[in-house]
């Protein structure tokens, strides 16, 4: 394995990456479609192992979800179809729905782009020789693995109006009229911001990290000979060098923050008032929580469904674009 | 991004240079201790939790250091059974056999199947990978309710084996490791067909060593994952036996009026990290040190 | 071909949604028809190391029944009702569904879970109180076994140290911000007057059931919160003069009743008469204090309900047990039987012993529970125990869960006060009218 390993890494000293597969240009015209089948069926045996498994247990349940969106089951006996009565009034006589799509925009704004700089400063910064670098990235990792109930507890104290640090750190720097964070209708929002990326920042530092190490170190020796300053670098070396880790952290962290539930759960319970109230809640609420409304859930979760996937497809385009 | 140079020194570095980076090293050691300090914070809560009495844990303000320290949690959390026939001790086997489990069969299957998305080109191909990312995209609370009714009637709802069927299939990993393949030259593949080697070869002995760093963390992320999953299995494991650690742990407190013991959640749950920083840690190399960089320096 | 596997997909999971529907909706087929041997009846519970009364009812029921065999299918506390329905839609919910929340009847119901036991409810003795919580369209669908209704416990050590008098039955809720006010002066640092804890209930049940012109339909008809305003005025009050915890505390800190009022922390605790049994639990293990306590009825809204001579108005919603439509029919008679038994006397006295509120009110059972050691044996206290006009904290209505949520929202924002109480409560009615609509 040694051997291949020497190999490999002699030819990928010797070629740029991103060089497209063009095996297809050299085959003759008449063996193309001998070659499609065959690249098909090689493709499906790749993949079969992970979509068996794939279809059964997420797939199906999802694409029943999207039938019971336009029925009033609920939960037990038959399911009705009821057309777009759900979506209806989830649009007309739905009171939270277009505060909790807001809630959840807002969230996700901030949240994306907060985390994506924190956790890639965070790799960047712990990708190198240093004493106890060890230390500080499992440090880096815990508020991932730490208990919810904990992270709720201490950062609750840390937020709290009167005697908490983050307040009395404020008043000193003159900030006379600190904000009530989560106790108040316009700061819980950003509060929760404030924790879902201190949570989630070493989760995706880690992927950066990853990432990093596929960087050829020949690229930063050539950049360095051609007298390029260290943001010069990061510009040209690092950043396009990152390209796939960061596509895969935009969309699971665009996903993952039009998702958010539990953070919110403990944190607010989606209050004060409904200032914290998000998509997913509202999901558990009219299903489980409140009235077993399956059908008119599932409504909900269709429209989240598509804004997640506007997103994705966005982020998909600009990917494939920027690949060329 | 001064520092990005630090550990390349192409050229000699002179007097001054190496004053400069000393004092760049300690101000990083400085900033680096108090964003641990902050990372560390609620970790820290929960071991003084720990050790302090039931009704200590919750106090207004927050009692930093306890009046006493209950070690003695420590020993008593294995003989407890909130849930008569369910300890501790079950619910840490219970959670290692499902977390290595789903972690291998993700890795696995989630890595076999990049392969496919990202080297071979069929038909439809990218119509299905975005069916794939489009499902993370649905909330698992909207579909737990057909899914839970499949597993019934399968038969598998109070078995481990649910959630290891549940867990070790998802998109997650594919979609992962295909960004990472794509990170991989054309090139090696195609010098490897040449000299004769199938695609599954390709796969194995090209793909995967090269990307050691991508396989530790995903294999991490899905342990964590799996570890420290609530919902799942609280839906589908019923029988105490089959508890996982974060469903025993909630025993702990599940009964508001009498029972809460948040002395020993808290003890219960500084032990439950434990065992995932440790992997951290012996898997510290693999996450950064992968065999990429290692074979482009000899 | 895409198009067509994925509608393939589709098929095949709505196939499987309206089999695991049909196969719910059958009973169970038995063709043996009646039982022979003994019947094995399966009943809900949860935590049943630390909730002993279902084990208790069950020993009571089979010593009575030697051909019933009762087994518990325990479930977790927590996520009970989340739990319950995900067994109910597959089908493999016990026989005898225990009702912890009485706002999911509704539900249910409505779902085709229940069955209508009406005979077995118009059977019972007045003597047995709650099972009109679980009345839908006129039928009935279960039977409380145990009813608990809110009442006033205070620290007789804290009040004698402040020189406050104690609570005489008098007291309207105006004459208990009073004293909870005093009791705060006197006492200084660290201890409160009073605790209110967090739940929306703590206020809006009292709202509900004490207001004048008070009636179930209040909560529901979404025509004006208003009637609240009153309560919540006071509780902001308390906040602001320190005799009674912030809101902000009591979230921000999960702050427990129990630590605070077991602890010490505050002089006076609202709360369900559940907390009698965890309280001398408390003081016996030494999680609570040792100190002598009492029990009040709860304050009321004006003087024309305080006194020894008349009925307290209070709420609080029954536990009872519903049997499971798709139980096997051989069943049901012993299903029956076991709802007729937790109604009875026996059981009441069997619950009382360990210090459950009965839905039986007779005098044998009233003196089992204040037999129980450690527990207020004061007049005052057994008269908070037993007479009280108790509302519903859930009217029955299949809109009430939607409306409590509504409300709720409502009830954090005043409490944290970034809201007004006049502006909150409008904003409720208005998203209580466009729900109802």
């Amino acid at each position: 394995m040694s051997e291949v390993v020497a190999e490999a890494a002699l030819v990928e000293g010797k070629t740029q990456a991103g060089v497209r597969y063009r095996a297809k240009d050299k085959t003759p015209r008449s063996r193309r479609s001998k070659l499609r089948l065959r690249n098909t069926l090689l493709g499906w045996s790749f993949i079969a192992p992970n979509f068996i498994g794939f279809a059964l247990l997420t797939l199906l349940p999802i694409l029943a979800l999207f039938y019971v969106s336009f029925t009033d089951w609920n939960a037990f006996g038959q399911a009705n179809w009821i057309g777009l009565d759900n979506f209806r009034r989830l649009f007309t006589k739905e009171p939270n729905f277009e505060i909790a799509l807001k809630n959840t925009l807002y969230y996700t704004v901030l949240h994306v782009p907060l985390t994506m700089a924190a956790s890639l400063g965070l790799a960047i910064l712990l990708n190198r020789k240093l004493k106890g670098v060890t230390f500080f990235r499992t440090a880096a990792f815990f508020p991932y693995i730490c208990s919810i109930v904990a992270v709720a507890v201490v950062w609750n104290a840390l937020f709290h109006p009167e005697y908490g640090p983050i307040n009395e750190v404020l008043r000193f720097i003159g900030i006379d009229d600190p904000p009530r964070w989560t106790v108040s209708k316009e700061w819980a929002m950003p509060a929760v911001v404030i924790v879902g990326t201190w949570r989630e920042m070493g989760y995706y530092m880690l992927l950066y990290l990853a990432g990093l190490q596929t960087i050829p170190r020949e690229q930063y020796e050539a950049a360095s000979l051609d007298g390029a300053s260290s943001w010069q670098q990061f510009l040209y070396v690092t950043w396009p060098g990152l390209r796939p880790q960061t596509f895969f952290i935009a969309v699971m962290l665009t996903i993952g923050s039009m998702k958010v539930f539990d953070l919110v759960l403990v944190m607010t319970d989606g209050g004060p008032g409904t200032a914290t109230l998000v998509l997913s809640q509202l999901i558990w609420n009219k299903s489980f929580k409140e009235t077993g409304q399956f059908g008119y859930a599932s409504s909900i979760a269709v429209v989240l469904f598509v804004i997640c996937l506007v997103f994705t497809l966005v982020q998909f385009f600009v990917n494939k674009r920027n690949q060329k | 991004m001064t520092t990005l140079a630090l550990d390349r020194p192409f050229k000699r570095p002179t007097t001054r240079r190496k004053v400069r980076s000393t004092l760049v090293r300690v101000l990083l050691y400085i900033c680096l201790a108090a964003v641990a300090v902050f990372l560390l914070l609620p970790f820290f809560w929960m071991v003084v939790s720990s050790l302090k009495r039931d009704i200590d844990v919750f106090s207004v303000p927050i009692q930093w250091i306890p009046d006493a320290f209950r070690w003695e949690h420590y020993q008593e959390i294995w003989g407890v059974e909130p849930w008569k026939g369910s300890s501790m001790l079950d619910w840490l086997r219970n959670t290692l056999i499902l977390s290595v489990v789903v972690t291998f069969l993700q890795v696995l299957t989630g890595s076999f199947a990049a392969y496919g998305f990202s080297r071979i080109r069929f038909p439809g191909r990218d119509v299905l990978f975005l069916g794939y990312i489009a499902t993370i995209a649905v909330p698992w609370q909207a579909y737990m309710v057909p899914q839970f009714l499949l597993m019934s009637q399968a038969g598998l709802v109070d078995t481990l084996w649910s959630m290891i069927v549940l867990q070790a299939f998802g998109a997650f990993g594919v979609f992962l490791m295909k960004q990472f393949y794509e990170t991989i030259p054309e090139e090696l593949s195609e010098s490897a067909r040449i000299d004769g080697l199938s695609e599954y070869g390709i796969w194995a002995r090209i793909m995967v060593p090269l990307t050691g760093p991508a396989i530790a963390s995903l294999a991490l992320l899905t342990f964590v994952n799996t570890w420290n999953d609530y919902l799942g299995p609280r839906i589908y494991l019923r029988s105490p036996e089959n508890f996982t650690i974060q469903l025993g742990l909630q025993l702990f407190r599940s009964n508001p009026d009498v029972a809460t013991r948040w002395d020993l959640l808290f003890t219960g749950s500084v032990l439950s990290v434990l065992p995932i920083a440790i992997i951290f840690l012996a898997g510290q190399k693999y996450f950064v040190e992968g065999i990429a960089t290692s074979g482009m320096k000899s | 071909m895409k198009m067509q596997k994925a509608l393939a997909l589709g098929i095949a999971a709505v196939i499987a949604i309206s089999l695991a529907g049909c196969s719910s909706d059958d009973p169970s087929t038995d063709p043996n028809g009646s039982a022979t041997g003994p019947v094995e009846l399966t009943v809900s519970g949860w935590s049943l190391s630390t909730t002993p009364e279902f084990q208790v009812l069950a020993d009571a029921f089979m010593a009575e029944n030697q051909d019933i065999k009762v087994v518990i299918k325990e479930y977790d506390a927590a996520d009970y009702e989340t739990l319950m329905l995900t067994d109910m839609s597959a089908g493999t919910a016990p026989d005898i569904i225990t009702i912890k929340q009485a706002k999911f009847t509704s539900l249910w119901v409505q779902g085709g879970q229940l069955l209508d036991v009406s005979d077995v409810v118009a059977g019972l003795g007045p003597e047995v109180s709650g099972s009109s919580s679980y009345v839908v369209d006129g039928a009935s669908y279960a039977v409380a076994y145990r009813q608990d209704h809110w009442v006033l416990f205070y620290n007789k050590d804290l009040f004698d140290q402040a020189g406050v008098a104690y609570p005489d039955g008098t007291w309207t809720w105006d004459d208990y911000a009073t004293a909870a006010k005093a009791l705060s002066a006197a006492l200084g640092q660290g201890v409160f007057g009073t605790y209110e804890h967090s739940w929306q209930s703590t206020l809006q049940g009292f709202a509900n059931t004490q207001s004048p012109g008070a009636n179930p339909s209040l909560v529901l008809n979404g025509e004006d919160y208003g009637y609240m305003k009153p309560y919540y005025e006071r509780v902001l009050d308390l906040q602001a003069s320190g005799a009674q915890e912030s809101y902000a505390n009591l979230t921000t800190n999960k702050l427990t009743y129990q630590g605070q009022f077991g602890k010490q922390f505050a002089a006076m605790l609202p709360m369900g008469s559940w907390y009698v049994a965890t309280l001398t639990s408390q003081q016996a293990s030494g999680d609570a204090d040792g100190f002598a306590w009492g029990i009040a009825p709860i304050p009321q809204y004006d003087s024309s309900t305080t006194g020894l001579d008349k009925m307290p108005v209070t709420f609080g919603d029954p536990t009872g047990f519903a049997i499971n439509k798709n139980i096997d029919s051989a069943k049901v008679d012993a299903a029956k039987k076991w709802l007729d038994f937790v109604a009875s006397e026996k059981a009441g006295v069997e619950l009382a012993k360990i210090g459950i509120v009965s839905s039986v009110s007779t005098s044998a059972v009233t003196e089992a529970y204040f037999a129980m050691p450690g527990i207020a044996t004061d007049d005052l206290s057994k008269f908070a125990m037993s007479a009280h006009k108790t509302g519903p904290e859930n009217p029955v209505s299949l809109n009430i869960q939607e409306i409590q949520s509504i409300l709720n929202e409502a009830h954090s924002a005043i409490m944290s006060e970034s809201g007004s109480v006049d502006s909150e409560l409008a904003i409720a009615r208005d998203k209580i009218k466009l729900i109802l609509s």
